[in-house]
């Protein structure tokens, strides 16, 4: 085994486990971005070998601000599979993640297949509906701690979402009031437009950077945009509730 | 009523106010002449300095409300908004050449502006006195400015300074309340297209109507109250952000329209 390999197997077992590991960059500080994207499609190579299947992506650090806190320029991706859909309305087992954070998205369906140097138009085309969604982030390094190449190497923290009822593909999703509620209470408040600006940019990007490694966008894939605002770390006992200006909300409970 | 400024604290505070904007330099905090955290007597030194600007001629064109973030409150240690002075010179156009000079230590917000159609002069309003009174909504930009140096303020400084106060733009299209949602509204500023402040209608007091609300029964209850053609900034949608010479902001307001901001280079 190569020792991308061991590390693909070391954040598998991290997350079937829900048990923190020490960070790829800690012992191997000269991990490569490209390696670090290596590691992560082993990873998911182990879970697809155990039956998941392959259902879209997910884009991070779409905002500005976390790419100057992280120190990149780039946004980064993940890939989803249909073990990390979760049920919306259903009840999150905080005890199957090692500390999970819900974050609010926007959420793509994709109808027509997409890759490549796409324009906006293009990939508003490739559109088959929008969504709100919640996506489930949950590092499995040690405090929630990483270089950029770690987080890239463990799915860049995805670990489940849930996307609400879907909305016609005309919908304008580029400036849309977001509120993330806990119990009832506001915990973040922000804009879809936090997500660089307008979330297409965001799938245009999904389009370039998964065919710069051979694959594309399929019929019925779904693609998380970004996060439209901070994270929220989950709590047993707590309903969470995201409203969207003009797309409805989306919710869950948080159990133990 | 003249009262000098040498009398007494808040005359001694309200004339260190009122030198530092007429000679454009910032004072030190005036909290040490005032009572820690004494909210009645920083307005006091605010009504000060209305009453020198309303006798030097200058019109009262509408209200501010600040603090409008719970997150803002919990910085400053209280549990309310607060409120300032609009006077008709602190008006500039959309887009229009903002000159550095007419603020001091200028910061922008995105708001929800609020024009009344009628007067409001009772204190018992509901929220449904407000749909009635509200002639239109347009979005708007807040320049706050401060007279204390170094925005070293705390919440008596702040108050006392007409909540911080500077000049404000109007976007060009008013909106029937109807029309857009005040509460879910996304809003985002841009500088030279980049995102500098993400937000919602709820981050003002969970809807930019609770804070009108609020102001409409404080300024009946004073006697000062809201009249027939006042602008309300109902606070801020988003995180405020400084500004440099030159800069351009833009706002947008999803279904409320568009305003943008324009500093002039020096």
């Amino acid at each position: 085994m190569s020792s991308l390999d061991t590390f693909a197997a070391t954040l598998d077992d991290a997350a079937l486990t829900a048990s923190a590991t020490p960070q790829i960059t800690a012992t191997y500080p000269d991990l490569s971005v490209d390696e670090a994207y290596e590691v992560q499609l082993k990873l998911l190579q182990l879970r697809w070998a155990r039956g998941e299947c392959r259902v879209g992506y997910k884009m991070g650090l779409t905002s500005r601000a976390k790419m100057i806190q992280v120190g990149v320029s780039e946004i980064i991706w993940g890939r989803l599979t249909d073990a990390m859909r979760q049920e919306e309305g259903g009840v999150l087992k905080r005890s199957r993640f090692v500390h999970p954070r819900v974050e609010p998205e926007i959420a793509y369906i994709i109808g027509k297949p997409l890759a490549g140097n796409v324009s906006a138009a293009e990939a508003l085309a490739a559109i088959e509906a929008i969504a709100p969604a919640m996506e489930i982030i949950d590092s499995r390094y040690q405090n929630f701690k990483f270089a950029l190449p770690d987080v890239i190497a463990d799915n860049s923290s995805s670990s489940g979402f849930y996307v609400g009822s879907w909305a016609p593909k005309s919908t304008d999703v580029t400036n849309l009031g977001i509120i993330m509620e806990v119990n009832g209470r506001p915990v973040q408040i922000g804009s879809s437009a936090a997500i660089l600006g307008n979330p297409i940019r965001s799938l245009v990007s999904a389009a370039r950077l998964v065919a710069g490694v051979g694959e594309s966008l399929q019929p019925g894939d779904i693609v998380l945009a970004g996060a439209a605002t901070a994270a929220h770390a989950l709590t047993p006992g707590e309903y969470i509730r995201t409203s969207f200006q003009r797309l409805g909300h989306v919710a869950f409970s948080v159990g133990a | 009523m003249t009262i000098s400024p040498d009398k007494d604290a808040i005359g001694a505070a309200a004339a260190l106010l009122y030198e530092a904007a007429a000679t454009g330099k910032p004072t030190a905090p005036i909290r040490t002449l005032l009572p820690e955290s004494d909210i009645d007597a920083a307005y006091r030194v605010q009504a000060l300095n209305t009453e020198n600007a309303l006798a030097a001629g200058r019109r009262l064109a509408g209200r501010k409300i600040g603090l409008t973030s719970l997150a803002v409150q919990k910085q400053l240690g209280v549990n309310q908004p607060d409120y300032g002075m609009l006077f008709a010179d602190m008006a500039r156009g959309d887009a229009e050449e903002i000159a550095l000079a007419d603020v001091l230590q200028p910061k922008v917000e995105a708001e929800v502006a609020f024009v009344l159609g009628c007067d409001l002069t009772d204190e018992r309003l509901t929220v449904a006195d407000l749909f009635r009174a509200i002639a239109f909504a347009v979005p708007a930009i807040e320049i706050v400015g401060s007279r204390v140096a170094n925005w070293d303020i705390r919440i008596t400084d702040t108050i006392a300074d007409n909540a911080s106060s500077g000049l404000y733009v109007l976007g060009s299209r008013p909106v029937k309340l109807a029309d857009f949602d005040p509460r879910m509204c996304g809003m985002v500023m841009e500088k030279s297209g980049e995102p500098v402040s993400v937000g919602a209608g709820a981050a003002c007091l969970g809807s930019p109507l609770n804070a009108a609300l609020w102001l409409a029964k404080v300024m009946a209850k004073l006697g000062r109250p809201l009249l027939a053609g006042d602008t309300i900034l109902s606070g801020a949608l988003g995180p405020m952000v400084g500004v440099a010479p030159g800069d351009v902001f833009d706002v947008r307001i999803e279904g409320l329209g568009a305003v943008r901001a324009s500093f002039s280079k020096e």
